[in-house]
């Protein structure tokens, strides 16, 4: 690179081209074929955990950090990258670790993609995101089994989040939703909630959120909640595959959902739009201006084209609004009113509160208000972990275990939440509870710092552990999840699990994070068997961790 | 061997040829000015012939991050010639805060507006607040404060099909210059003139309130305008902005602006407030750019292309550059904004 720098000094760019144009054509001359072709960039396809897909096979490369509901128009920014022969490298987080990230110094993405351009904001205070353009715009709304919706009287008239709190309270109504403190959906819609809750209020103020009554009327709606999901796309992938009556999600992947609904012969969702606490996700694509003007001028090459009129009606046909004039007619078929749907609706969202207020708004939801987490963690204390493997798990249990650390990313535990820790090698060493005390929680990791990684590994047998544990619980009153955490193939016992599991009854998700040699295979088996999700840790195991614990 | 001489020399004439370019290249060397620039004068600064004629007449290239009037002020200078906020209270503030800068300049003008759709403004018009004089629009801005106020609902003036009450959206008042000024222009509204040192502590719980109605406010004239075009009537009814806005827009997204033209409305609050654009130089390389920014092309341009209204004609300008906007040839009962002193009350109160 040095060499590169002073050529580009002594002879400026148009020297430097030429320098290289001379370079490389000497090295084809003397017939050193390249290194191989592909290599690829170490983050091959990730098993289900839903990070980095990358687009294309070009040279240059546009790398996005982009929320989940924008999985849907990888085939639009494919199209894209094909023609130009660029990669584009999509990585998806929730909006608020996007938020998060965007605030660092060091930032390794060209662009941001979150849901709604108010986390971009939050985000931005280094003020290096430009030319931000709205792609698409998704409301919030909730979806329910259309027959359900017709008992309880939601169909062809207009609905509010008292109606639907109701329907709640009386029993007739659970849903699913996703972490209001970890996906701008589930903050969204939460909002939405105090909003209508507050009652005669132009704009949630501070004490409207403290008021005992309208908390005691979110924990009872917030109570309803059957599932939880960190990600807006994956609760969308987990209510199809069943178990759910209804859901709070974009319209567009209501719609997307009931595409695969009705396919499988299924019942399809009918969209409420609650008029008195609507919200709109603006879905805002900007460039994080890093000083590459060429970076810059690829991005604003993507963006031209994500805005121009045809690939906007490409995007209208995933159930996407788009700005200035709503939907084109001829994909106005799109959004069928079978579903509820309302292409003509103007959308009028309720006013977010300021920032200050929102942030209190999450904090009272997480420590607070969201239905308490009853969490089993089955971890891989086995020999292989020795080393780096127990470093890398201790600075993961640091951050959930320890409130302060915690609270950052808005994952500090509420007074009723229940920690179960199973650490395991061949067998089951011990099992450790907590309640959602501080205190408490600090001496589950004090406990784990003490043991030392020896023997084999048998998840399976640890998990049963688990479940057993998770019986002395109501779990309906609960948000449950069992997380298993391991770096090696286990003696292969899952017909015998399976078989207790499906006995069990309780439907538990088990979560697993993959560390180290972990057998993808077995940990989507357990995916499979319970709904759930495999995050890879490999790369970054503190990482992994805290995006699994948004997940109940 | 004779074909190993010829790969030398085409080689070696390359090389020539790359020396001999850059020495020609280095000639017209172009001083790079780096700053901070409230979000509205983007397209401006990214306009080609705007750049071409900064670089060929004046061998300038405006290199610039977004920032709001105030939040610039306050930000890390490091490295930046130039700070170009929208008001001369961000002027009066740099002052304050750093001392005179090597030369300060007000470029442009242009009128703080309200933007809103068809519907609502015919509903304004009806219950009276909006009138219309030689198809221009006008809101009577003191009979607007009093229907928020009042918590007036949209249903009760004819709008059900928007929730809650009617409210003013503008960008917030502490980090961007439009809703600033906004401020000011309530401060002087409520005041029945402009609002002094001494009058405005007894308005400031009401200015304080009106804002709250507001909840998040964004921090860019830019983002609040797009979001007010691309979201539809339902999402910011009201909006504060600045003339130059659409008349921007209306050039640079021509086939946009013909599909909602029809529903747009701008409308000149009375009374209202100039917006002045002011170059702050920071260093004497930026301070020489003045000239170029004055510069009767580049002026023409501004207002042609980007809707700035020149600074040296008083604020007069050829509305028939805008034939199917309603554009007031004359912007009259222009207010003054409230001095700094005064304004700094009303930020800080609305700070707290």
């Amino acid at each position: 690179m040095r060499k590169g720098k002073w050529v580009k000094k002594f002879f400026g760019r148009a020297g430097a081209l030429l320098m290289a144009a001379i370079l490389v054509s000497a090295s084809a001359l003397a017939g050193c074929g390249g290194s191989g072709s592909g290599g690829g960039s170490g983050s091959q396809e990730t098993v289900s955990s839903g990070r980095s897909t990358v687009l294309g096979s070009g040279s240059k490369k546009i790398r996005i950090l982009s929320g989940s509901e924008n999985r849907e128009l990888e085939p639009v920014l494919s199209q894209y990258a094909d023609k130009n022969h660029l990669q584009i490298e999509m990585t998806y987080e929730g909006s608020l670790d996007i938020m998060r990230d965007l605030g660092e110094k060091d930032f390794a993405y060209d662009a941001v993609w979150p849901a709604s351009s108010i986390w971009m904001n939050a985000g931005d205070s280094l003020h290096r995101v430009k030319h931000a353009q709205s792609i698409a715009i998704n409301p919030v709304v909730f979806g329910i089994r259309k027959s359900l919706a017709q008992e309880l009287g939601f169909v062809g008239k207009e609905v509010s989040v008292n109606d639907i709190l109701d329907a709640i309270m009386a029993g007739k109504l659970r849903f699913c939703m996703t972490s209001a403190t970890q996906s701008n959906s589930g903050a969204s819609a939460y909002l939405g909630f105090i909003q209508a809750l507050a009652g005669d209020t132009d704009v949630i103020q501070k004490e409207d959120v403290e008021k005992q009554e309208v908390q005691d009327k979110l924990r009872e709606l917030l109570s309803g909640i059957d599932r939880s999901s960190g990600s807006s796309e994956w609760l969308r992938d987990m209510f199809v595959k069943g178990g759910c009556d209804a859901m709070v999600n974009y319209e567009c992947l209501i719609i997307s959902a009931n595409k695969e609904l009705e396919q499988a012969g299924q019942e399809p969702l009918y969209v409420i739009y609650p008029y008195d606490g609507l919200s709109i996700a603006d879905s805002p694509l900007g460039y994080v201006d890093q000083g590459d003007k060429e970076s810059e001028e690829r991005f604003l090459g993507l963006q031209e084209y994500l805005l121009s009129p045809d690939v906007q009606s490409q995007i209208q046909k995933t159930g996407r609004r788009t700005a200035y004039t709503g939907i084109n007619e001829e994909n106005k078929s799109v959004f069928k009113s079978e579903w509820g749907l309302q292409p003509d609706r103007v959308l009028s969202p309720f006013k977010f509160p300021d920032w200050s207020v929102i942030e209190e708004c999450l904090n009272i939801y997480q420590s607070q208000l969201r239905k308490p987490s009853l969490t089993v963690y089955c971890l891989d204390y086995s020999g292989s972990m020795q080393g780096e493997g127990n470093e890398q798990l201790m600075k993961a249990m640091e951050q959930l275990l320890i409130q302060e650390n915690a609270e950052k990313y808005f994952l500090q535990a509420s007074a009723d939440d229940v920690t179960i820790l199973v650490p395991f090698d061949n067998s089951v060493r011990d099992v450790y509870r907590s309640d959602g005390d501080a205190q408490n929680m600090k001496a589950l990791y004090d406990t784990l710092q003490s043991l030392f990684p020896d023997g084999g590994t048998d998840m399976y047998t640890a998990m049963e552990q688990g479940l057993q544990e998770m019986k002395n619980y109501d779990l309906s009153k609960y948000n449950p999840a069992l997380i298993v955490m391991t770096d090696g193939q286990s003696q292969d016992y899952y017909d015998q699990f399976e078989e207790e599991y499906l006995q069990d009854k309780s439907g538990i998700p088990i979560f697993s994070i993959m560390y180290g040699d972990a057998d993808s295979q077995q940990l989507d088996q357990l995916a499979q068997l319970s709904n759930a999700r495999v995050f890879d840790g490999r790369e970054d195991l503190v990482g992994a961790f805290q995006k699994v614990r948004g997940y109940n | 061997m004779k074909t190993k001489l010829i790969g030398l020399i085409v080689v070696l004439a390359a090389i020539a040829a790359a020396v001999i370019y850059v020495t020609v290249g280095r000639k017209t060397q172009v001083t790079a000015l780096n700053g901070y620039v409230g979000g509205e004068k983007i397209g401006f600064l990214e306009d080609q012939e705007v750049q071409d004629i900064l670089r060929k007449d004046y061998h300038l290239s405006l290199e610039y991050s977004k920032a709001g009037s105030l939040d610039m002020v306050a930000a890390d200078k490091e490295g930046k010639d130039f700070l170009w906020p929208s008001s001369q209270t961000a002027l009066e503030y740099y002052k304050s805060e750093v001392g005179k800068p090597v030369r300060s300049e007000t470029v442009f003008n242009t009128p703080i507006v309200i933007y809103t759709r068809k519907a609502v403004s015919d509903a304004l018009q009806k219950e009276g607040t909006v009138y219309v004089q030689d198809g221009i629009y006008y809101v009577d801005l003191a009979k607007l404060i009093k229907l928020v106020e009042d918590g007036t609902s949209w249903k009760s003036i004819g709008l059900p099909q928007l929730y809650g009450n009617v409210t003013v959206s503008s960008t917030d008042p502490v980090k961007s210059n439009s809703g600033n000024m906004f401020a000011g222009l309530l401060a002087n509204t409520l005041a029945g003139g402009v609002a002094t040192e001494s009058n405005v502590d007894q308005y400031l719980p009401e200015i304080k309130q009106i804002f709250e109605k507001s909840g998040y406010m964004e921090s860019s004239s830019a983002d609040i305008f797009s979001e007010f075009l691309k979201m539809g009537i339902g999402s910011k009814p009201l909006v504060v902005g600045y003339e130059s806005q659409l008349l921007e827009f209306s050039v640079e997204q021509p086939d946009i602006w013909k599909q909602v033209k029809d529903d747009i409305v701008m409308m000149y609050p009375v009374p209202t407030v100039w917006s002045s654009h002011v170059w702050i130089a920071m260093d004497d390389q930026a301070a020489g750019a003045v000239d170029a920014l004055q510069d009767s092309t580049i002026q023409e341009l501004a207002w042609k292309k980007h809707g700035f209204r020149t600074a040296v004609s008083g604020g007069s300008a050829d509305n028939t550059a805008f034939p199917d906007i309603a554009v007031a040839p004359q912007v009259n009962q222009v207010g003054q904004m409230p001095n700094y002193k005064t304004m700094k009350k009303i930020i800080d109160a609305l700070s707290r």
